[in-house]
């Protein structure tokens, strides 16, 4: 999982996470490169270095982020209401990975399978669940990483 | 890593998306293992997780099966 990251990569990566959770959407390659005013080309080989490291994930083919864990750059059935803010998490756990994450409050509506919305909280570092629910893990984590999205 | 209401309810949906059936864990300890995967993701020193680190948190939060330390 780590890989000879430098530590320009992790401020950029540090930087695209910060726009994330601000902006609600991850910075494109040319918005990140305005904002550490660094070159375009230099930002764009950082994205693709931090992808190959499991740091960020980018769409196939572009440079595009699509998953910051826990954030996710597309719509899911996973949105958690925090500072103010709409973001997706990627999964169930990434929808308490958020809160845990920014170390703050958080309300999170959820779908089952497609269902009505279900609702659960974190409210002074408690998880607040009217329902009992559970998080199915369906992959071993040794292979989590061998498909992001599917996991 | 999907939101269900009950261990019945993780059958069913193994059965309808033909997913083998992974761990199912309480929605309470999955905070718990959020905290502490999550807690230091926007902390300026966090250089990634490495397998060994992984396994001590899934350890910390009492995951101490094959499924997370295979």
């Amino acid at each position: 999982m780590i890989t000879s990251l430098t530590d320009q990569d992790w401020q950029v990566r540090l930087a695209i996470y910060h726009f994330f959770v601000e902006h609600e959407r991850p910075p494109s390659v040319g918005e990140m490169a305005t904002a550490l005013d660094i070159d375009l080309e230099s930002v764009r080989r950082v994205y693709h270095r931090l992808h190959r490291g499991h740091a960020i994930l980018l769409e196939p083919g572009t440079d595009d982020v699509r998953m910051a864990n826990p954030l996710s750059a597309v719509p899911t059935p996973y949105r958690v209401q925090i500072n103010g803010r709409w973001l997706f998490a990627n999964c169930a756990w990434d929808s308490l990975g958020i809160p845990a994450m920014l170390a703050s409050d958080a309300r999170i509506e959820a779908t089952i399978d497609g269902g009505a919305p279900v609702r659960y909280a974190i409210e002074g570092d408690k998880l607040q669940a009217g329902d009992r629910f559970v998080v199915h893990f369906p992959v071993p984590f040794h292979d989590w990483y061998d498909d992001l999205v599917h996991t | 890593m999907v939101l269900l209401r009950s261990e019945a309810d993780v059958d069913d949906w193994c059965r309808s998306h033909q997913e083998p059936r992974g761990e199912v864990l309480p929605l309470a300890h999955v905070w718990q293992l959020a905290q502490a995967w999550y807690g230091d993701r926007m902390n300026p020193d966090f250089r990634g997780r490495s397998i060994d680190s992984a396994h001590a948190i899934f350890r910390e939060v009492g995951l101490d099966s094959n499924f997370w330390l295979g």
